[in-house]
């Protein structure tokens, strides 16, 4: 499937935006009790303006906590995180996703949203739909829907309005692989031709590698960039200790 | 039975009533909250009590204790993060413990018991200009709200970063409840009030429609519900609220079972 963005962005642009810091985090530490242990410990931070950034790490180590302070969900316990974006586009996790048996069309969940930000244009939620190959599904119920199309569809509604900052939460959770490689194609397309900034807390590291431009992995509440070369090197060096250690 | 005009006032109030309460309805049903439903209409037992105490309107007394408490209810969900049916009983136990304490001091200046039932007689002329009011003032804001209250429900976390401001709507959204409540306790009674605000929503979801189609039908069948409820309690010279209740479920066991044959003849057809 292929997928079509319109030509209206200038060439260079992408070379003017290189360098200009869209999140910029100093000192942040954060914990659910405002008490130690914090979940993310004195972390600094700047992630640039036009990047594809996979944030990855093993379960608890505060990936989705650093998604919800981008988010402004969640206020940091000390320090401080600004997010330079004029509008944010957030794509949830499935699994948090729990509002089963709602009775909504597509077209009724992405309309009510565009009225959220005062979009009164119905051609805009059919464009978006358009972009992400799900057209044909204007009039179905949300929850007839597979984990990929539905997440096709979340992700149309998260480009309305023009983001300038696209936030996925696992975007490939419950999603069939055919999907995954359309969700992966449309985000990259995004990032590429209209140099949208993409942050996606991620599991699918294989994912992680073959579409951002840089990771910022997470462990025991700090964190390090790295490029995708240099963390599928670190992972395997993980695997790889972790094999060493087992007897059989 | 027209031309008598407490039914006079009870159809029209009835009429507002069935609108109103699917309206508010729906997003306490789809926000799995049908229950703060059950709660806030025990607790306009003690705003009737309280104003029938000090000789003043009943539903204002109920709007008024209600919305207090629908709003504590808000607050404290802060509290209980983890444990919001906890909250439930708080108020329950504030409101209910307030009315019986009230009831049996016997110091009322009128008997409180029409309200627990929902009585025809009842409804005077004030209260049907009280009830026109509140439920367009309501109805105003609900149509105000409508887009944010469905993001709510159905993804509060994206409401919240697409602007929408939850807790303000939310504290907005208790006084509806409140409104609600306060317009019907006259016709349906405390003690089955939830069930107007609950089960023709119920019922217009086993069609599997969309949202629009959802909150129609809800309307519509809480306008069959309401009104059957009124006219055949008032020929049976029984309570309307209880009445209404039942007729309500039966309409719900209706569509249940014409949902089934439906399925089962489109099983047929397909095979």
């Amino acid at each position: 499937m292929s997928y079509f963005f319109p030509d209206d962005i200038v060439k260079n642009e992408k070379k003017e935006r290189d360098g200009i810091i869209m999140i910029e985090a100093n000192d942040l530490s954060f914990s659910y009790t405002g008490l130690r242990p914090f979940v993310l410990d004195q972390v600094n931070f700047h992630m640039d303006d036009g990047a594809y950034i996979s944030v990855v790490g093993d379960n608890g180590c505060g990936k989705s906590t650093l998604m919800k302070l981008i988010l402004q969900l969640q206020k940091p316990t000390q320090g401080s995180i600004t997010c330079k974006a004029k509008r944010i586009g957030y794509v949830p996790q499935k699994a948090e996703f729990s509002n089963e048996g709602f009775p909504i069309t597509v077209y009724e969940m992405l309309y009510s949203y565009q009225r959220l930000l005062k979009i009164k244009d119905k051609k805009v939620l059919l464009e978006k739909l358009n972009l992400v190959g799900m057209s044909d599904f204007s009039n179905a119920l949300m929850d007839t829907l597979s984990g990929g199309q539905a997440q096709k569809v979340r992700i149309a509604r998260a480009l309305i309005g023009e983001p300038d900052l696209l936030v996925l939460d696992e975007p490939s959770t419950g999603v069939d692989l055919g999907s995954q490689i359309e969700i992966y194609a449309i985000l990259k397309k995004l990032n590429e031709e209209k140099h949208m900034t993409i942050i996606s807390v991620e599991h699918n590291l294989k994912a992680a590698v073959d579409n951002s431009t840089i990771i910022y992995h997470l462990s025991t509440g700090h964190g390090h960039f790295c490029t995708p070369q240099q963390f599928a090197k670190e992972y395997l060096d993980i695997v790889g200790k972790g094999s060493e250690n087992v007897k059989l | 039975m027209l031309s008598y005009s407490f039914m006079q006032n009870a159809i029209i109030v009835s009429i507002f009533i069935s609108i109103l309460c699917p309206c508010i309805g729906i997003f306490l049903v789809l926000r799995r909250y049908s229950m703060i439903g059950d709660t806030l209409s025990h607790a306009s037992l003690a705003g009737i009590t309280i104003s029938l105490l000090f000789q003043q309107s009943p539903i204002l007394g109920a709007f008024i204790f209600t919305s207090i408490c629908g709003a504590l209810i808000e607050f404290l969900r802060n509290y209980f993060k983890k444990y919001t049916d906890l909250i439930l009983s708080i108020v329950l136990s504030l409101s209910v413990g307030t009315a019986i304490t009230l009831i049996s001091s016997g110091k009322l200046h009128a008997n409180a018991d029409s309200f627990m039932f929902g009585s025809i007689l009842t409804v005077t002329r004030a209260d049907m200009y009280m009830v026109v009011v509140l439920s367009l003032l309501s109805v105003l804001t609900l149509v105000f709200l409508y887009h944010p209250l469905i993001y709510i429900a159905y993804d509060e976390e994206t409401a919240k970063i697409a602007g929408v401001k939850v807790k303000l709507i939310n504290y907005i959204f208790s006084i509806l409840v409140a409104c609600a409540i306060a317009v019907s306790i006259r016709i349906v009674g405390v003690l089955v009030l939830s069930s107007m605000i609950a089960l023709p929503v119920a019922t217009a979801l086993q069609l599997g429609k969309g949202f629009r189609f959802t909150f129609l039908f809800s309307i519509f069948f809480s306008v069959i519900d309401i009104m059957s409820g009124l006219f055949l309690s008032y020929f049976l010279n029984v309570a309307p609220g209880g009445f209404t209740a039942l007729v309500s479920v039966f309409v719900l066991l209706i569509v249940l079972i014409v949902k089934r044959i439906a399925m089962q003849i489109h099983a047929k057809t397909k095979e």
